[in-house]
């Protein structure tokens, strides 16, 4: 017992939501009894207004330091308490939070007694950790305004003036000797209804950089070397472009590189033959004024011969094994077939499709495309048309699926949709930012949904074609939502992180390196002497470093082993045989829990839970240690797959549950005891499934 | 000068546009009409491309935003008035009552155990889901707090046997309420945060700008359409998304309205209603891919489910979208280029045939489905039209709002300092939506445009 910590307990009765089931007289006089314990209430509603200001007063009276509230869930009360205790003048970090709502009296309705003794136990075990708790802060670091963008297409240019309007600074990074990009080639940008001159929106986008003051911009310029993290980036660039020698100050970076056109080497004779084209190429014909003859027909630039008849083919190398759909190919194809016939009407054009991606308002270039005289073929997805030359001319022959027939088009010119990949130098970016992307150079974004500009580390941010194909609005939408992602951190000075990160302590480390490689967040960075030091404001807390470091050097506030071994022996302190041990990720298997309680799923009390913020937190050794002192079993639960809130947690968690298993084996013990599921926050069902397996297959019934 | 922002409609766009705008430092005031934010994600089971589980992704989000000391969340709330002046806008709002005091309500449910009328639930009636007429809108709900049906509490309930109505004097009469169930069993509880009596309650703001994020609903199908409304076993894509859903009505057993049964054979029809006269006449982006999450989901369930796709063009227009049609073929669907021609019913045994023309043979085929799922698209929120008015700008020709230059200016409409994201824009995935709210929430923090 340590003598300077003061404990309260304060048990809710949820009105007759816990008091109805669990006998919390009972438990307040047995949390009376535990070590240190100082002062133990009970409330009818602890979370009402007059409740929560007595407990301040009691806070106050009974010099309480730390404080453990049992009620409903951390889930959705823990911010309204940590509040409380806050403004009662104690660190908001001394506070525990016990569940005994949607974990005992909502789940054991018809069990009172074995509630009860749950209700005491969850107590117990809270009791234990709050004891360990220590004083934590947010974490700040330092932010200034000066924001890099590397690419200066339109993604690039719409992300620069947005950051440079609120007064930072923003520096344009162009490989080229031009801004603008694709649009550079195209001839038309429509959108929905809207059509527009590519030049006139480069020029128009290209005047309001060049003539912001708070934008540099440096063309024929490539990187070097980029170090540091967000606030603190020093990035060097090549001597051989534009920009300074010394290396840039930087806060914040967009990347927005762009994707190039995968040239379909092999496909129909491309490459070897002039009048097979891409989309692109073909738009560059249509801008060339050499294009034009005289009399207004379309021809190859020094060519004599008009062209006739045009054939596009879509989806050229695309939708197939290697590739998804290059989700700008249609409505592209459609916009130029249109150009053609408005250059000169009498040109045929044909377009070879597969499905017509056409969303939204794009369906009226379709039927605008149609009424021209643009003849649509649907050719079967595995039947691709096939190009044959016929006496100098090239003949394509295609199977109609809509009219179940076959027929043979002539061609003077022949265009392919062709996939995209990221740029060249995306293989080199992503080694200078740690950050990841696809085998054709698309850069992996954070989340799928929830991250859609983001990269997991803070102050870096993605946008347009970078990312993946897709058309000039929304190209846009990505470069002014980019924009505020870095632009937020910029304006207040700082980012802020929730006091929940790593701490190592170096004295056993042998820098094995598994820490600062595993890091979903790049948060640890190793410093001089090549020794591993946690970015306090990157860290995010889920703990995989620290349950993955052989020398158990690092420990995460408000999680560190010590607390979560108390957890573990209190849980198991009596009738170790005939519970369960269980954690549970804060995020989505504890979501799953609170789910069976507000569905009132009854199912076996024998689950002695811990909070953990990410599965992966879970170590081997407090499993053992759970097995060790006799727990019947143990469950680990974590996020459904992919889900997870930081990243790849639970990928990291499975891998160690099966080392876990084969440890436990080793030592005797049966690894079939050692449970691990993933369950979704709306899955209450199958957490309470899992428990009723367990008791059966753990003979506890 | 006002230097807060007001964003009307708390679905996904919404709160993702408050939490930047409130991370930026920015006051703002999320306004949802319904009782709870979450829009229509809150409704979702998995979601396309990666199945990550919807609520579990929502959720702390919408708890961060109901912690948020930058945010002010106002549900059951309608905006009334929208006055503009040079620098900003007066806005008029009126919060409907809930009739429960949101500060003492804790969500424990005693109330609805107490209520003696279970009705069809709006979102998952047809699928057997029922409420009680003092409800949760759902249990992640934000507030977290029970609402009371208005129906009841002005009497239009009696026939259906609610104990409250008939009175001398109306509620709004009374401080205290010696009939109603809820009511008492509140008291009992000790809270008494019911109160049949409360009014409605205006509200009026001062906004420098304002964000519509009024989402999307999905379009339910005209009466008949392919038997939908006349054979019980013809369901929307929405009502499936709740049958799938470990938090819906069925606890995620997919079981047919029939009968109860677990299902063993489904189909899916895409575009339905396309070309028809009360149909959707675009295409809405979503369904395809919603399609392939359906079955993926249904194979996860029980991989000896037969599923059938009846499309005709394939939208997988997103990143990482052909992996995940190639996911559910993989995963045994069929895939099928159809014309549908008609459904009937077998009077016995409940099953649907359903007669379609393939496409790719042209021949005129039969199959018998136990279960029928129509795809109908997402349609612009109905309160768009009055929303339009109020804020005095304008509509497309499909029912989203418009922007006054979709080129140069997105998501920008004719009234400077009144923006767009999500769905109010058209049909839209939730990671657009997520894109979308970020750009507005620069442009509604900055006042652009002006
Ligand atoms: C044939 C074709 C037709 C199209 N037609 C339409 C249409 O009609 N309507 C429509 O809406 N959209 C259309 N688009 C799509 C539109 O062009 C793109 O969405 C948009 O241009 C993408 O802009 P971006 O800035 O993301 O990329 P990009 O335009 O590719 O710009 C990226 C820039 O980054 C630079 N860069 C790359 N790597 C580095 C580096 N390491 N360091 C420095 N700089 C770097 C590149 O040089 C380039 O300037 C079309 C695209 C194509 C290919
Ligand atoms: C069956 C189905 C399945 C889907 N599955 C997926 C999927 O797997 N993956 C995916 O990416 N997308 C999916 N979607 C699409 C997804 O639901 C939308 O992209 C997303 O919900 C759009 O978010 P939002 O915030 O714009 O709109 P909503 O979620 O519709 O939210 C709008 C909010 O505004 C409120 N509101 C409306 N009008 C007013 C008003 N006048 N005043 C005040 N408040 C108002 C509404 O009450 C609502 O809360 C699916 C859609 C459907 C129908
Ligand atoms: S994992 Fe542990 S031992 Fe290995 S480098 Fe990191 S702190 Fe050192
Ligand atoms: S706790 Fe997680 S985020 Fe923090 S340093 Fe460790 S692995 Fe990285």
């Amino acid at each position: 017992m340590r003598e300077d910590i003061r404990v309260g307990v304060f048990v809710c009765d949820c009105g007759s939501n816990i008091a109805g089931v669990v006998d919390v007289p009972q438990v307040v006089a047995y949390a009376k009894g535990l070590p240190n314990v100082a002062f133990v209430d009970e409330g009818r509603w602890s979370c009402s207004v007059d409740a929560l200001s007595d407990m301040q007063e009691s806070i106050k009276e009974h010099h309480l330091n730390r404080v453990v509230i049992a009620s409903c869930t951390p889930r959705t009360h823990e911010p309204l308490f940590k509040r409380n205790v806050k403004e009662a003048g104690l660190n908001p970090y001394l506070l525990e939070f016990v569940s005994i709502r949607e974990q005992v009296s909502w789940v054991h309705m018809n069990e009172p007694e074995m509630a009860t003794d749950k209700a005491k136990d969850l107590v117990r075990m809270g009791v234990a950790k709050a004891v360990l708790l220590e004083e934590g802060e947010e974490i700040r670091l330092p932010v200034k305004q000066e924001c890099l963008v590397i690419g200066g297409g339109v993604a690039g240019m719409t992300a620069a003036l947005n950051v440079a309007q609120q007064g930072f600074d923003a520096i344009i990074l162009e490989k080229e000797p031009h801004l603008g990009g694709i649009l550079n080639k195209v001839t038309t940008v429509s959108h929905d209804q809207n059509e527009m001159a590519a030049a006139d929106i480069v020029k128009a986008k290209v005047d309001l950089v060049e003539t912001h003051p708070n934008i540099t911009i440096y063309r024929n310029a490539a990187i070097e070397e980029i170090e540091g993290y967000i606030g603190n980036y020093k990035v060097t660039l090549k001597p051989n472009g534009d920009g300074p020698g010394e290396p840039l100050d930087i806060s914040t970076i967009i990347v927005a590189t762009g994707m190039k056109e995968i040239e379909p080497e092999g496909f129909y004779g491309y490459g070897t033959d002039p009048r097979v084209v891409t989309q692109l190429q073909l738009e560059e014909l249509l801008r060339n004024a050499e294009c034009r003859m005289p009399s207004g027909e379309f021809r190859m630039p020094n060519s004599e011969c008009r062209i006739q008849d045009v054939v596009i083919i879509n989806c050229v190398n695309s939708k197939n094994e290697t590739r998804g759909c290059c989700n700008i190919g249609c409505p592209v194809s459609v916009k130029n077939a249109l150009a053609l016939k408005n250059l000169k009407n009498d040109i045929r054009v044909h377009i070879l499709y597969r499905d017509l991606s056409m969303v939204k308002e794009e369906h009226f270039h379709l039927d605008a495309a149609k009424e021209a005289g643009v003849k649509f073929i649907r050719f079967p997805d595995d039947r691709y048309p096939e190009v044959t030359d016929e006496s100098g001319r090239l003949c394509v022959r295609v199977h109609d699926i809509l009219l179940g027939r076959e027929f043979t088009i002539p061609s003077d010119l022949l265009v392919l949709t062709t996939a995209f990949k990221g740029d060249d130098t995306v293989d080199e970016i992503k080694g200078l930012l740690k950050v990841s992307a696809s085998a054709d150079g698309f850069f992996q974004e954070a989340h799928a949904k929830l991250g859609p500009v983001d990269f997991p580390a803070d102050g870096i941010s993605l946008c347009g074609c970078a990312k993946s194909p897709k058309n000039y609005r929304e190209s846009c939408e990505e470069g002014i939502a980019a924009a505020m992602r870095v632009s937020i951190p910029m304006k207040n000075g700082y980012i802020e992180a929730e006091g929940i990160v790593a701490d190592i302590d170096l004295t056993d480390c042998n820098n094995c390196g598994l820490c600062y490689k595993r890091c979903p967040y790049n948060a640890i960075k190793v410093v001089e002497e090549a020794e591993p030091a946690v970015i306090k404001a990157l860290c995010k807390g889920c703990g995989l470093c620290a349950a993955d470091c052989p020398k158990e050097c690092i420990t995460i506030v408000h999680y560190s082993d010590e607390q979560l071994l108390a957890q573990v022996e209190a849980a198991l302190e009596e009738e170790a045989d005939k519970k369960i041990l269980g954690f549970v990720c804060h995020w989505c298997a504890l979501g799953g829990v609170d789910m069976a309680g507000v569905s009132r799923l009854q199912y076996p009390p024998h689950a002695r839970l811990i909070r953990v913020m990410c599965s992966a937190r879970v170590p081997i050794r407090l499993i053992e240690r759970g097995f060790e002192l006799g727990a019947a079993g143990v469950l680990v639960a974590g996020c459904e797959f992919p889900t997870c809130h930081y990243i790849t947690g639970n990928y990291a968690c499975e891998t160690r549950v099966k080392r876990a298993k084969k440890r436990l084996a080793k030592r005797g013990y049966d690894p079939e005891k050692l449970w691990n599921i993933w369950c979704s926050a709306a899955d209450g069902p199958k957490f309470a499934n899992t428990m009723r397996e367990m008791a059966t297959q753990l003979d506890l019934v | 000068m006002s230097e807060s922002i007001m964003i009307i409609g708390a679905g996904v766009a919404g709160i993702n546009c408050a939490l930047n705008a409130a991370d930026y430092g920015t006051k703002v005031y999320l306004v949802d009409d319904t009782p709870s934010i979450g829009g229509m994600m809150a409704r979702l089971d998995k979601t396309f491309p990666t199945n990550d589980c919807s609520i579990c992704i929502e959720a702390p989000q919408m708890y961060e935003v109901d912690n948020h000391p930058n945010i002010e969340i106002l549900t059951n709330t309608e905006i009334r008035k929208v006055k503009k002046t040079d620098a900003s806008f007066k806005v008029r709002l009126v919060k409907k009552a809930k009739f429960i005091d949101e500060e003492k309500c804790t969500a424990c449910g005693a109330c609805m155990e107490a209520c003696p009328v279970a009705i069809p639930d709006e979102m998952d009636g047809k699928i057997g889901g029922k409420r009680k007429l003092i409800y949760m809108p759902f249990p992640q709900a934000v507030p977290n707090v029970a609402v009371v049906d208005p129906e009841c509490r002005h009497g239009k309930m009696r026939e259906d046997g609610a104990c409250v109505g008939g009175c001398v004097v109306d509620c709004s009469q009374c401080r205290e309420c010696p009939i109603a169930l809820c009511v008492k069993a509140c008291q009992k509880e000790g809270k008494d945060a019911v109160r049949l009596w409360q009014s409605n309650k205006n509200l009026n703001l001062e906004v420098k700008s304002i964000v519509v994020a009024s989402g999307i609903m999905d379009a339910k199908p005209a009466e008949g359409l392919h038997g939908y409304g006349v054979h019980q076993n013809v369901i929307t894509n929405m009502e499936f998304e709740r049958l799938m859903n470990a938090g819906g009505p069925t606890e995620g057993h997919i079981i047919r309205p029939s009968d109860g049964k677990h299902v063993k054979k489904i189909a899916w029809y895409q575009c339905a209603g396309r070309g028809l006269a009360d149909g959707v006449p675009y295409c809405s982006k979503v369904c395809c891919m919603v399609a392939a999450k359906q079955t993926i989901i249904t194979k996860e369930h029980d991989p000896s489910v037969e599923t059938l796709i009846y499309y005709n063009d394939l939208k997988a227009y997103g990143k990482g979208f052909w992996g995940f049609y190639e996911k559910a073929k993989e995963n045994g669907v069929r895939y099928i280029k159809a014309r549908p021609y008609d459904v009937f019913e077998d009077p016995e045994t409940r099953n649907l045939t359903i007669r379609y023309e393939d496409v790719e043979t042209g021949n005129l085929m039969k199959e018998e489905v136990e279960l029928l799922v129509l795809s109908t698209g997402l349609i612009p929120s109905d309160r768009n039209k009055r929303l339009a008015k109020v804020l005095k700008i304008e509509l497309d020709n499909l029912g989203f709002f418009k922007e006054e230059d979709p080129m140069m200016a997105p998501l920008e409409t004719k009234a400077k300092g009144i923006y767009l994201c999500g769905g109010a824009t058209g049909p839209i995935d939730i990671a657009e939506s997520v894109v979308q709210a970020g750009a507005a929430s620069m442009k509604a923090v900055l006042r652009i445009g002006d």
